[in-house]
């Protein structure tokens, strides 16, 4: 965890820096009327450049690498499958529309990743993907993206 | 006394066939959620947020308060029957909970955190009733200044109680604030760090953000591994749960400590229900006659935490509803609801929206005598859902967090977004960093801005107005101290870590 501490620190640096700049450049500091719009996203950025400063000098200073952060093995790999999937759920969002996208992330999900039976995989999927349609669509009106199928 | 007037206004809104489903929808699905681990109140308030939109906000609000209300119910059975808490408020319940179920008596365990809970909650509403229009009246003197000072106070308490590591805190906090200035600043009308993105000219949509950070972001942290814990069998009949004569000799008190501590702990900004309930196990030990017994199925260990986590969730409601500072993490996910209502809140509620306010208040008494009948009689429906595996559970938060997230705007943007802060949320979660913090700020963020540039319109000594005035100088050297106190003893333990080496 230190060197992610480390990396952490400097991006947030980086950041707050980047953040003052801007204001200070492209925003007004002290307007006719007193503080402009500048005026407090500077100072923001100027707190979080001395937090990121003293943050990474403790992270630098403290012993030994710390525990791991993120999962190894087995656990990455769930982690990226959910991860990934969800992404992929919302890129295919506009082309398959809200009820065919949550059955199928459902159906890859409970089948290839936590092994469920197919009539248990289908069943949720099924269920799940008309039962969000009925409360947001159908219910609460919400207009759900429709796919090249037409639902 | 208007108390009355006010009241039966409130229960005749809160007693509306409509708003009493809506309650019973809120406990039900919050003792659900508050049961199973992996979800606990936060995430349950930002993933139910979206269902409120179309509603009245006063119905929205009473679904979501009896919510956070059942989450603290329903976490004491995980905890007593798996040993795993359902939500952080009943880490503390494990203790002695889970060895009384391993003696046979999971019944009367469940039964006293029912009835310390009720009595609790009950109180907790009482008391919120009568101090919020005090705390309310005496609040709307407030100018600018004790505005500003008093969100700065509640943004670094809450940082300061969250998160393990103070600094990691404290960037979280500032990230927050960053992050909400994106968008049109709200008195120049100037767009600010939109990165030219047309979606950003409306700023770091609140919903997307909470329904990531806590909702998706918790999901990830149980998908590493798809562990559950053995269910303990016991018996639930009425007879067994109702506590014998001597449980009640010993819980009596610890109802009434826990109470009490609940509340004053639930009205500071930044501790919440977490905080009081393992404050009232202190409490209980320290007062206890046979402090041996606790760790060992000590009935006290269960009733006085339990009724400690309740009572905070009134008393958290106080500051959110009487100064719009909220007093817990669920409570700030609430205000943003509350924002995004058209509510604008602080003092001014309690005159411009009466029917809101007194709605919410009368619906809690409801609330409460609900979650006690259902979680006296019908715990074996929740332990039922207690077997439905956290694999199945996992894909279908995802689902709701991704469809409560589109249904705010209906753009794919916000799932993106929300997404994102899903990503975010997880690696905070697991980096020590605090979403708590990060979520507040981004509340605040506008609020407390505006706040500080009119008082520095007001002011002819710049920031100094801060201290001239006299409750804002209270707040902000209470505030200040908040600062001060974990850095030090952060600094303090560096110190000590470096000269250790040395010294051996």
């Amino acid at each position: 965890m230190r060197r992610a501490d480390q990396i952490g620190a400097v991006l947030l640096l980086l950041f707050g820096v980047a953040y003052a700049a801007t204001a200070a450049k492209s925003y007004t500091y002290w307007g006719a009327n007193g503080p402009g719009s500048g005026f407090f996203p500077f100072w923001l950025g100027v707190a979080m450049a001395i937090l990121a400063t003293l943050f990474l000098i403790g992270a630098t200073r403290s012993p030994g690498p710390g525990e791991a952060w993120l999962p190894s093995g087995h656990g990455l790999i769930r982690l990226a499958a959910v991860v990934g999937a969800t992404v992929l759920f919302v890129v295919l969002l506009p082309i398959l529309g809200m009820t065919l996208a949550t059955a199928l992330f459902l159906l890859g999900l409970l089948r290839f990743l936590e092994g469920h039976a197919w009539p248990v995989t289908l069943g949720v999927a099924v269920v799940t993907a008309v039962g969000n349609w009925a409360i947001f669509a159908w219910w609460l009106q919400v207009p759900f993206p429709i796919g090249v199928l037409g639902f | 006394m208007d108390v009355f007037a006010n009241l039966a206004l409130g229960f005749s809104i809160a007693l509306t066939p409509f708003n009493i489903f809506l309650a019973m929808v809120g406990v039900v699905i919050g003792t659900l959620i508050g049961a199973l681990p992996g979800i606990g109140p936060v995430s349950g308030v930002a993933l139910l947020l979206p269902l409120t939109f179309g509603m009245p906000p006063t119905s929205g609000i009473i679904m979501l308060a009896a919510l956070y209300a059942g989450t603290m119910y329903g976490g004491t059975i995980t905890s007593v029957l798996i040993n795993t808490p359902g939500e952080s408020a009943s880490v503390v319940t494990c203790i002695d909970g889970y060895q009384m179920a391993l003696q046979g008596r999971a019944g009367p365990a469940l039964g006293i955190a029912a009835i310390g809970s009720f009595v609790a909650g009950t109180v907790g509403v009482v008391l919120l009733m009568l101090m919020s229009p005090l705390l309310a009246r005496w609040a709307l003197s407030f100018g600018p200044p004790e505005t500003f000072a008093l969100m700065l106070l509640g943004l670094t308490t809450v940082t300061g109680l969250t998160g393990q590591h103070a600094l990691k805190g404290y960037i979280s906090m500032v990230l927050g604030l960053m992050l909400s200035m994106a968008g049109f600043d709200i008195i120049s009308g100037d767009p600010r760090y939109t990165g030219g993105i047309a979606e950003m000219l409306d700023g770091v949509d609140f919903l997307p953000v909470a329904i990531g950070l806590f909702g998706m972001g918790e999901v990830l942290a149980g998908a590493e591994e798809a562990a559950s814990g053995q269910i303990l069998k016991a018996r639930y009949g009425l007879r067994d749960v109702w506590p014998t004569a001597t449980d009640w000799a010993r819980s009596r008190w610890a109802i009434v400590r826990g109470t009490v501590l609940g509340f004053v702990v639930g009205t500071l900004p930044g501790a919440g229900p977490t905080v009081a309930s393992f404050l009232a196990y202190t409490v209980e030990k320290k007062v206890s006659r046979h402090p041996e017994e606790f760790g060992h199925g000590a009935i006290e260990g269960v009733a006085g935490p339990e009724a400690a986590n309740n009572a905070a969730t009134s008393g958290a409601m106080v500051p959110m509803l009487t100064l719009g500072i909220p007093g817990s993490a669920t409570t700030a996910v609430m205000l943003g609801g509350l924002m995004m209502w058209g509510l604008r809140p602080g003092p001014l509620l309690f005159e411009k929206n009466p029917d809101f306010v007194w709605g919410l208040i009368a619906s809690q008494y409801v609330a409460n005598a609900m979650l006690l009948i259902l979680n006296i009689a019908f715990i074996p429906l929740f332990v039922r859902a207690l077997r439905l595996p956290y694999s199945i559970l996992m894909p279908l938060i995802v689902i709701f967090c991704i469809t409560g997230a589109y249904s705010q705007n209906n753009k794919i943007w916000d799932v993106g977004q929300m997404l994102v802060f899903g990503v975010l949320g997880y690696g905070m979660k697991q980096l020590g960093y605090s979403p708590a913090a990060l979520t507040l700020a981004l509340v605040i963020g506008p609020l407390a801005e505006r706040a500080l540039r009119q008082s520095l319109i007001l002011s002819n000594s710049g920031l100094l107005i801060l201290f001239q005035r006299p409750i804002s100088a209270v707040l902000t050297v209470m505030a200040l101290a908040a600062v001060a106190v974990p850095v030090t003893r952060a600094l303090r333990g560096a110190l000590a870590r470096r000269a250790l080496p040395a010294a051996t």
